[in-house]
């Protein structure tokens, strides 16, 4: 991306898509970003069985709604910094409304709150079509151009397609 | 009525067994990013373990494991050890977590231990310690509230 160019809406959906397809864990699971601007992302993760911690009774595992919430807040960090920057999680807060249930897609709504020079301060919410699941409050570090690997903006907004390395088909059932 | 946590036989019967595997069996999730107990062998507890797995990555550059991946490693380790721990059969429901990354997680077994630090009649409180190298070295600390369901009221 040159510099001067301020990345559209569109730019920043695909920019995303990349970013979430080239993290192992929620490219096998299958994760979408429908919207990426600076004010927030919704990403949306499609239902699949694995998702499930009590399967007898059809509730999604509490930990799939923590990951999601991890993964929601620490998209909706790249777009709202000057340039992107690899911004590990500090800590993040998970409250749980209701459980989860099985057969429906979990759709991610984040936004960043909050930039300072170290730290970016974001929240989050889930949700099912039966409303509200949980929220989630992540506070992330920034580490700044200098820790952050040459070409890392250039590789998230590459029209090539991205060069992940290979993973194993999920097969868990 | 089939098998499963709202079983209150099966429940107790699990529990009395220390069949933690029983319980693990109903949580695809918990089977699919590799979570595995054991008996502590160095307390009266149970030590919990995430096996480092491809689809555990969250950052490929460094690599390190997906801090959401460890999170749901620990909620998972907390409920199994309260489920346990507790006085009697209970059903916990997680009502929030709390996790603090103290340093990356690399893509090599984990470990984690659980402290049930209150144990009252609707609500529990664990905290859960997350290690790799060495548990005086911990890579993320949690602590979670659940509350304590009757399994028996359904």
């Amino acid at each position: 991306m040159p510099p001067d160019h301020t990345p559209s809406a569109a730019d920043w959906r695909r920019a995303l898509a990349r970013f979430v397809a080239v993290i192992p864990h929620t490219r096998a699971l299958g994760l979408e970003v429908l919207e990426a601007t600076p004010e927030g992302v919704t990403l949306r993760l499609p239902w699949h069985d694995d998702l499930l911690g009590d399967a007898p009774r059809g509730l999604v595992h509490g930990g799939v709604l923590t990951m999601l919430l991890d993964t929601a807040c620490g998209s909706a960090v790249l777009p709202a910094l000057p340039a992107p920057e690899v911004c590990p999680t500090l800590d993040l807060r998970v409250d749980h409304y209701r459980p989860g249930v099985a057969g429906q897609a979990i759709i991610a709504e984040a936004r960043v709150v909050r930039v300072t020079a170290s730290v970016v301060f974001t929240e989050g919410t889930l949700r099912q079509q039966a409303g509200p699941l949980a929220r989630g409050i992540g506070n992330f570090v920034r580490l700044g151009p200098r820790n952050t690997p040459p070409g890392f903006a250039e590789a998230l907004f590459a029209e090539a397609p991205i060069d992940a390395p290979p993973f194993e088909e999920s097969d868990h059932a | 009525m089939r098998d499963g946590f709202h079983d209150v036989e099966w429940l107790a019967r699990t529990r009395a067994e220390g069949d933690v595997q029983a319980w693990l069996a109903l949580m695809p999730y918990a089977r699919r990013i590799g979570v595995t107990a054991e008996a502590d062998p160095d307390g009266e507890g149970l030590l919990f373990r995430l096996d480092p797995r491809e689809e555990n990555v969250g950052n490929v550059l460094l690599p390190a494991l997906h801090g959401g991946v460890v999170a749901a490693f620990m909620e998972t380790a907390a409920t199994l050890d309260l489920m346990l721990a507790a006085r009697e059969p209970r059903l916990p429901r997680i009502v929030d977590l709390s996790i603090d990354y103290l340093r990356t997680a690399r893509v090599v077994p984990t470990l984690a231990r659980c402290t049930l630090l209150r144990e009252g009649r609707r609500l529990g409180n664990v905290q859960v310690a997350a290690w790799q190298e060495r548990e005086g070295v911990p890579i993320a600390t949690a602590r979670l509230h659940f509350v304590l369901g009757d399994p028996s009221a359904r």
